[in-house]
């Protein structure tokens, strides 16, 4: 066993020990653009066929196709590549000189629909969705977001068909080892990342952990961003584990049962210093509900926010809204909370003095006299 | 009762009329003590005001500005004009935002007034249970958050959140509902749980024949007690119950679950339990015991969706609904929450 994994570890190691030289690099960016294309090459963004105009849920489907395929063929016009990306770069140097949430999280829901829609198999719709999990991150990344988490997988998918929980998590080892590695490189986005794969990790096979360890060890030093995947993970399984942790902490290492608190509580759950605080949660695909997600971190005072799109067409713009909104909202009450400042309590004081305000707290003794007051039964 | 009940129930706080929490809490940033999505020039000019006063909270900036700082006055000048400039286009951007999200209230509020118009049972139950009568399910268990609103607004007070409870409750008998937890943050519900039994026994025999108003029971779990229709009553008319209230508060949400854990420590410190017998599902039974089932639909009357600390245990799969813009406890927004549950399918992974 000792030397297999030995043999798998250095296997892994080989080309990254070759990551120094920029050929390396280039591959690795490389082979992410050929997989870009290969996906929507399978996503079936061609001209989409006419349907059988009988069936109002073909003609659905058919236009939604169309829409796709309209859309993908105009923004891949080369003046309007180039002009997207730069209104992108743009509106995320505005937005970050403002209010941003230190913890995002998503759930990303909707791939499978995704490729109902569009008529093509599951493993597609996973794809699409984890190249637009990719743009999203880049996106945390150019903001300077500190903690992003994303749901990967619930216990609860466990009950899927074998084959698709195989897909999914080939496909999510894959991705992490392509982000791993590019979060190695200088020159790259994604430069900086740390990765943590957190949940009730006895559940995966002992080979495919020791994967998620070595990619986990790749990034240790990454001080940029902190990226939680889920995986398997539910909310009360988590809350179960800091329960028992704590339980442990008090027997075996001498802590009084009396000092527990939610502070120390939050210690041994698995977002680290994002425990105790999600400060905004995205969810997909219109479902109004946690799902098992999140719950410790959400439930205080987060923002949850669904949308109807499904996960793969979640794109900027609309994460780009989300945020605004949550930045409007965020600095309001910042203002409230916050005690006001000297020199407009100076201001205030100024103007108070010079035009009395409409409104006065009324006291009775402050009112005049009233007429006096008399009887007309009584009267003589 | 379990050895582990009894020691949390133990813990439980004795000087409950000074809990004083409503006045630290701070709300979801989209629901503030007066609701932010309220169109008012004011707020727009606050929220922008704050924006170009504060300092970024992102990394990537706090760096480049401090490398400016670095450089020296003639050479920093360029960067600081770019963050000006992103904070000024900040500005207009919130602006602009702030016109659509006020013109989206106008909507959503018109929207509202029409829904309450169409759906107004005023009192009779036949026309709820009709509405009912459409839909294809119905949850086992309705959980609701309430609100204490400020004393001089319309249903402000502790009367007003007394008020919305019992017709929550009313509602609920009405629709056939076995089980109904009422949630508000500080917990004034169970607080005046006598004048709340009062309130909804007024209620219910507002709705039905006032010598024969529907039985129910008001559980505060908290204290592990339980209490039978209106206050003068006799216990021994109480058994067959139509509707079983449960009262939560701020207080069964972390606080309990830190409870457990301390308790379930300490019996294990004393080796009167196994580190081994901690398992999911005792947590769940006990919290089951402590604080009540897993609702299956949570409604909130607020302008925009805020948990206010509800029992994380249990919104596991629970259904949120809500109405945009919305800040009165309507039954507009009460039917809308059953259709939607009604219509949503439940994968649980799958």
């Amino acid at each position: 066993m000792k030397e297999a994994k030995a043999n798998w570890i250095s296997e892994r190691l080989k080309p990254s020990a070759t990551m120094t030289g920029t050929d390396c690099i280039l591959t690795s960016e490389e082979v992410v653009e050929k997989e870009t294309k290969q996906v929507q090459k399978r996503l079936n963004l061609s001209k989409p066929e006419l349907p059988n105009w009988w069936s109002f849920s073909d003609i659905k489907k058919y236009l939604y196709r169309l829409k796709l395929w309209v859309w993908s063929c105009f923004l891949n016009l080369a003046f309007v590549h180039w002009i997207t990306i730069q209104i992108r770069s743009g509106l995320i140097c505005i937005l970050r000189v403002g209010p941003l949430p230190q913890h995002i999280s998503f759930i990303m829901d909707g791939n499978r629909r995704f490729a109902q829609y569009l008529g093509v198999d599951k493993q597609s719709g996973h794809e699409a969705g984890a190249l637009t999990l990719l743009n999203v991150l880049s996106a945390c990344k150019q903001l300077g977001i500190n903690t992003v988490s994303t749901f990967a997988f619930s216990i609860e998918n466990f009950n899927r068909p074998r084959e698709e929980v195989e897909i999914l998590i080939n496909m999510m080892t894959e991705k992490l080892d392509e982000v791993a590695r590019m979060a190695q490189n200088r020159e790259n986005k994604f430069y900086g990342l740390r990765i943590h794969v957190v949940g009730e990790r006895s559940m995966i096979s002992k080979s495919l952990n020791e994967k998620i360890s070595y990619i986990e060890r790749l990034t240790n030093r990454g001080e940029s961003m902190l990226l939680y995947v889920c995986f398997p993970y539910t909310s009360r399984n988590e809350i179960y584990h800091a329960v028992y942790n704590s339980a442990e902490s008090c027997k075996y290492h001498g802590k009084s049962s009396g000092d527990t608190t939610v502070h120390t509580f939050n210690q041994h759950l698995f977002f680290g210093e994002a425990s105790s605080k999600c400060d905004l949660l995205i969810r997909t695909s219109g479902h109004t509900r946690l799902s098992d997600f999140m719950l410790w971190q959400i439930h205080q005072n987060g923002v949850v926010e669904f949308t109807d799109t499904l996960w793969p067409k979640f794109g900027f713009l609309e994460f780009f809204t989300i945020l605004l909104r949550w930045s409007f909202f965020a600095s309001l009450q910042r203002r409230e909370l916050a005690d006001i400042s000297l020199s407009s309590r100076a201001w205030r004081a100024l103007k108070r003095g010079l035009v009395p305000s409409k409104r006065k707290i009324v006291r009775y003794d402050d009112l005049p006299e009233p007429p006096k007051t008399v009887s007309v039964a009584l009267k003589g | 009762m379990t050895k582990i009940h009894s020691a949390v129930m133990k813990d439980h706080d004795g000087n409950w009329r000074k809990d004083q929490r409503d006045r630290q809490r701070v709300p979801a940033i989209t629901n503030g003590r007066t609701n932010p999505a309220k169109p008012s020039i004011n707020k727009v000019k606050n929220s922008i005001e704050s924006m170009a006063l504060s300092p970024p909270d992102s990394d990537v900036v706090k760096k480049k500005l401090e490398q400016n700082q670095m450089k020296g006055i003639w050479s920093q000048s360029g960067g600081n004009i770019e963050y000006l400039f992103c904070k000024v286009l900040l500005g207009v951007l919130f602006a602009l935002y702030a016109g659509i999200r006020y013109v989206q209230y106008e909507f959503n509020r018109i929207k509202i007034l029409v829904l309450n118009l169409a759906y107004n049972p005023s009192n009779s139950p036949q026309l709820i249970r009709q509405d009912v009568m459409k839909l294809e399910k119905l949850p086992r268990r309705l959980a609701a958050i309430l609100e204490k609103k400020r004393e001089g607004d319309v249903g402000g007070g502790v009367s007003g959140i007394l008020n919305d409870g019992s017709e929550l409750v009313a509602w609920s008998v009405s629709a056939g509902i076995k089980h109904l937890s009422l949630y508000d943050y500080d917990g004034h519900l169970k607080r005046n749980v006598d004048d709340f039994r009062d309130n909804v026994f007024h209620k219910l025999s507002k709705f039905y024949d006032p010598k024969n108003v529907p039985k129910f029971a008001v559980r505060i779990p908290q204290w592990n007690k339980v209490y039978f229709n209106s206050p003068g009553s006799e216990a021994s008319e109480s058994k067959k119950v139509l509707i079983e209230i449960s009262l939560l508060s701020n207080r069964d949400g972390r606080e309990t679950i830190i409870d457990l854990t301390k308790a379930m420590a300490e019996l294990c410190a004393k080796n009167e339990m196994k580190l081994s017998d901690i398992t999911m599902k005792l947590i769940d039974t006990e919290l089951i015991q402590l604080v009540g089932h897993e609702p299956d639909l949570l409604l909130y009357f607020g302008p925009s969706l805020d948990l206010q600390g509800f029992p994380p245990w249990h919104i596991r799969l629970t259904e949120l609904y809500w109405e945009q813009d919305n800040d009165q406890v309507t039954y507009s927004v009460f039917i809308r929450g059953l259709k939607k549950f009604a219509d949503c399918k439940m994968n649980v992974g799958k």
